[in-house]
């Protein structure tokens, strides 16, 4: 049963039905959840112990589906974390039933929570008659158009998206749905709108603790051109995807991931562009299709997170002074 | 890069028709409409001379048609054909440098409808034969940038094929939500792409009736869909023109023509239909609702390259700027003034102090004062806006004096040199014109169109009359004009056709509705568009086929016995019950029929000899009845069919109980169907009951059994 449902949720990762940080980490919690519920100890075990490799195994069968994510896998450590510091005096449905709690707290306070905080902090800084870039599909940063377009705030938003995902279609839907005055445009043409963008705001995936910012490929791209072009660059990212490691480089980054080659080699929906025919088995041929990059801190005016709005230098900071806090 | 595409593309139709005879490419534009929505305007100007984004419509068509190599275009012009002419004259499609196509005018005042001016060209072409061969048919207030060539030679290999396939129309699929144009329900042949159902809905009801010979063997499916657009673009056969001559009655070419040909089958003439692919435009200008849409598109640029940055048709282009800001070079604008996005301003026009403008359109030589306030609205030429105006989705035409501080209220047309008062608010949705209202309505909407020209002389004699007593004016006290009265069953429908955006509630309104729609499509249509076989339009005379079905299948029977295969009979039955469209329970009552008609009409000499014949067909042919008696209800159909073929037959009357007996035998009827039988029967009247009675001992002896054997399974 528990399997099942780690199962389900895994291949909602693979066919990209869930997708974005926050919804694979809740997806993610919610399965560890059925698996807590449906757990019974085995004679000559003991919980904590047991339940952990259960846990592990659920966790193995998802990264097959997908490589997790550094908010994942900050959000597997502090279930580990739970599940090893439970009291060896509690029984079995009691200590499930803090577990459960425990996660549940996790969602609410470290995601859902922290949301609310980030676009209460980033509402304050659009003003009226603001053009707002976006990149991709980052759903803190829609959240906090969605808002400030509640307050009244008059601006307008530009959406740069990407092939071949093309996700900052469907952002567009949505704020289009809302009534926000929108455009839209490919990376390709960043440079040319640039000079009438006010803000950048960006999502991401992770932040590490020299500042650089782990998120969709292109980011860095947009973050880049804003900062030539001395447009500020705020990054919307919850503290628990903060992670003490330090990133130099993405190109050989471990951690990256690569998507289907097919996606770059092929145009949606034309099939009458296909120059790749009979080169894709061809062994000078690389096909790169990246996920994410990572873009260095001197092109990130402020990152804005649960605590607080802060410079990427101290982002060391929170990872030192709350990590710890996280696992409790 | 638009020129190198018209050359190629007349290139290529060139090599093609050289080895026919030369056909050359020939295109027919209707310069009217024969339509009202566009009044008061309309009484003035011809539509196709209207301004879309500065540029008049008729060059937006012709230029297209230029473009997709047509070679010769015939100009169709009825009312203020003296206009169109004086514009063509003064522009450049007369005198084209490009020798390929030739602009002709054909000029019949007396046309008031489409019927009628394709008519006249018929007329015309007994004298002349100008018509060589297929040609195209537009209205000149089409938009559109599709390449023709390629549709036309489609058209005639088809039409080399099937002599009889005489038009093609061009559908789109709908560019987005689309109000204030009636909604086209389609029925296309998803194959042949022939249309075989056509129907204009105002009302978003969601009932289509078909007619069911649509479906026959040769379409075994239909495509019905609610969500295309009709671009008003046909590629005709010259039949199309003899046909509208032979049927004197036609007057619009969807209401009567396509309908008249797809339903009284003319000489078993077809229509196709050709989709367009969603990398080109094609639209129509048909009411004020689709002129605003039409000139959103053409500033977003989906018309390339028929932009108004682009010199196609002798128009001065525009500097487009950052945000779809169109501004001529030698346009004035303060620095105070906010000019936003997608907005387009002509030559000479001169924008004040603090102006705000926004998704508008402003004509060559407006004088815009400070402090104006313009918005979603369509400025034409030489239109004088005072200070202070507030201007919020309106049509203000050429030469229209609008006075300090005056406001216009979102739906507002004003026509040509209309004065709006200083301080005056025109009220929402009003139109307004120099011209009175013509009081006399004519009932027939089509036919009002064609006293315009002579009316308009008097009407315009009345503009002077009103310049002199001004004061009583409805516009102000230095105002001029007169307001429009709507028609009360109008009013409600105003939102639809005017430039106004529609508003958020009924937008919900309809999108509920449609999404309403949606589902109960589903239910009349399954997704894969195959039409259910039992809808009610279609069963309202299935009583009278179940005689033709019986008769059939009887013969049908007698036919396939001689092949003493039981595999083939059924077959065989299946054929006519599709083609009958009956039910399973209906087969088999037919079947029984056939099969105690072939027991009773062998010859016998006694009771016995009879019963024993119908046991022998029973036994027989018990796999074909079995086929179509598996369920209970089937069965009693059964039963019933034969109490009713008793009642008829003296012969047969006496072994009723027997021969339903042997059917139990033969597990043919099982027990459940004659005990239910015999319920259902038993609070029948008494003549009725003859032969329930007779079964009585049947129906005791199987319910003892059946009760034994439940107390065999109790105990």
């Amino acid at each position: 049963m528990s399997v099942a449902c780690g199962n389900q949720v895994g291949l909602q990762y693979l066919s990209g039905d869930i997708s974005g940080g926050n919804a694979r980490c809740i997806a993610m919690l919610q399965a560890f959840q059925e698996v807590v519920k449906d757990y019974s100890t085995p004679p000559e075990k003991t919980l904590n112990r047991d339940m952990a490799a259960e846990i592990s195994s659920c966790v193995s069968f998802l990264r097959e589906c997908r490589p997790l994510s550094v908010s994942m896998r900050n959000a597997i450590r502090f279930v580990k974390n739970r599940i090893a510091k439970l009291s060896i005096t509690l029984s079995e449905s009691e200590a499930k039933a803090s577990l459960k709690s425990d996660i549940e707290r996790f969602i609410n306070e470290k995601i859902i929570g922290a949301d609310m905080v980030i676009v209460k902090h980033a509402v304050t800084k659009i003003r009226d008659g603001d053009v707002l870039l976006t990149y991709g599909s980052p759903t803190a940063v829609e959240m906090v158009l969605l808002h400030a377009h509640e307050l009244g705030k008059k601006f307008r938003v530009l959406v740069v998206d990407s092939r071949p995902k093309l996700q900052g279609q469907l952002l567009l839907r949505r704020l289009i749905k809302r009534g926000i005055n929108c455009a839209y445009t490919h990376i390709n043409a960043i440079s040319y709108i640039m000079h009438q963008v006010t803000k950048v705001f960006l999502g991401a995936s992770s932040v590490f603790s020299n500042g650089t910012v782990y998120s969709r490929v292109g980011t860095a791209c947009v973050a880049m051109v804003a900062t030539a072009f001395r447009v500020p660059v705020l990054v919307c990212c919850e503290a628990y995807k903060f992670h003490e490691r330090v990133l130099l480089d993405y190109s050989i980054c471990s951690s990256n991931e690569l998507g289907d080659p097919n996606a770059i080699s092929k145009v949606h929906g034309r099939e009458d562009i296909n120059y790749f025919d009979g080169l894709t088995n061809n062994a000078n041929l690389k096909f790169l299709n990246l996920m994410y990059d990572a873009t260095p801190s001197d092109y990130i005016s402020m990152i804005i997170t649960d605590y607080g709005m802060v410079p990427p230098t101290s982002v060391p900071v929170i990872v030192r002074e709350y990590q710890k806090e996280h696992l409790l | 890069m638009g020129a190198q595409k018209k050359v190629a593309a007349a290139a290529r139709v060139r090599d093609d028709s050289e080895d026919l005879t030369r056909q050359r490419l020939q295109a027919i534009v209707l310069a009217d409409s024969f339509t009202t929505q566009f009044r008061p305007i309309t009484l003035e100007r011809p539509k196709v001379l209207l301004p879309l984004v500065n540029i008049p419509m008729i060059d937006y068509t012709l230029a297209w048609l230029e473009s997709a190599g047509i070679e010769e275009i015939f100009l169709f012009c009825c009312a203020h054909s003296s206009l169109v002419i004086d514009y063509l004259e003064k522009s450049e499609w007369y005198s084209r440098s490009n020798p390929n196509l030739l602009v002709r005018t054909i000029v019949s005042p007396k046309s008031t409808s489409v019927g009628d001016a394709l008519r006249y060209i018929y007329e015309q072409q007994t004298e002349t034969s100008q018509i060589q061969g297929d040609f195209v048919l537009v209205s000149g207030d089409t938009v559109s940038n599709m390449p023709l060539a390629d549709l036309i030679q489609e058209h005639r290999d088809r039409k080399k094929k099937d002599e009889k396939a005489i038009m093609t129309m061009v559908i789109k699929k709908q560019f987005r939500l689309e109000i204030g144009s009636d909604q086209i329900f389609m029925a296309v042949d998803p194959l042949t792409k022939q249309l075989l159902h056509y129907e204009e809905g105002n009302a978003r009801s969601g009932d289509v009736c078909l007619d069911k010979s649509l479906l026959n063997s040769s379409n075994p499916s239909v495509l019905v869909c609610n969500d295309m657009q009709d671009c008003y673009i046909d590629i005709c056969s010259p039949e199309v023109l003899s046909l509208f001559e032979d049927n004197f009655d036609y007057q619009h070419l969807r209401r009567h023509f396509v309908n008249g040909l797809l339903v009284d089958d003319i000489m078993g003439y077809k229509i196709f239909t050709h989709e367009i692919q969603s990398s080109f435009y094609a639209a129509r200008i048909d009411n004020l609702r689709s002129y605003d849409m039409v000139s959103k598109n053409i500033i977003q640029r989906w018309t390339y390259p028929y932009v108004p940055d682009i010199n196609f048709s002798g128009n001065r282009p525009l500097k487009l700027g950052r945000q779809g800001i169109y501004r001529a070079s030698d346009s004035v604008q303060s620095r105070s003034a906010d000019i936003g996005a997608s907005t387009a301003i002509g030559y000479g026009a001169k924008i004040g102090n603090g102006g705000k403008i926004f998704n508008s359109v402003i004509g060559n030589g407006c004088c815009i004062g400070s402090n104006v306030v313009i918005q979603g609205s369509y400025i034409w030429n030489n239109v004088t806006i005072e200070d202070g105006c507030e201007i919020r989705n309106a049509i203000v035409c050429d030469g229209v004096k609008i006075r300090a501080g005056a406001v216009l209220q979102p739906g507002v047309v004003l026509s040509f040199n209309v004065v709006v008062g200083r301080d005056f608010v025109v009220p929402a949705f009003s139109k307004v014109s120099l011209l009175q209202q013509p009081t006399t309505e004519d009932s027939d909407e089509e036919m009002e169109y064609a006293g315009s020209s002579s009316g308009t002389a008097d009407l315009l004699s009345g503009v002077n009359n009103l310049q002199l007593e001004s004061k009583a004016s409805e516009l102000g006290p230095d105002g001029t004009g007169y307001i429009w009265k709507v028609c009360d069953s109008a009013h409600d429908e105003e939102w639809k056709h005017s430039v106004v955006p529609i508003p958020m509630d009924k937008l919900a309104d309809i999108t509920r509705a449609m999404n309403d729609d949606d589902i109960d499509d589903e239910s009349v249509v399954p997704p894969s568009g195959e039409l259910k076989s039992d809808t009610d339009s279609i069963n309202t005379d299935a009583n009278d086929d179940y005689g033709y079905f019986e008769r059939e299948v009887e013969e049908t029977f007698l036919m396939a016995i001689i092949k003493d295969d039981v595999d083939h009979v059924i077959r065989l039955i299946n054929s006519r019950r599709f083609a009958y469209n009956m039910a399973s329970a209906d087969c088999a009552g037919a079947v029984f029929y056939s099969m105690m008609r072939l027991a009773v009409n062998t010859p016998h000499n006694s009771a016995r000899e009879l019963y024993r014949n119908a046991t022998g067909v029973i036994t027989k042919w018990k796999g074909v009845l079995g086929f179509y008696l598996k369920q209970t209800d089937e069965q009693i159909e059964v039963i019933m069919k034969f109490e009713e073929m008793c009642e008829e037959s003296a012969e047969l009357g006496p072994l009723f109980a027997k021969i339903v007996h042997f059917l139990y035998d033969k597990d043919v009827v099982q027990e459940d169907a004659i005990l239910r039988w015999g319920e259902e029967k038993a609070g029948a009247d008494e003549c009725d009951k003859v032969f329930l009675n007779q079964c009585e001992a049947l129906i005791q002896w199987l319910k003892e059994a059946s009760e034994e054997e439940e107390e065999e399974e109790d105990s």
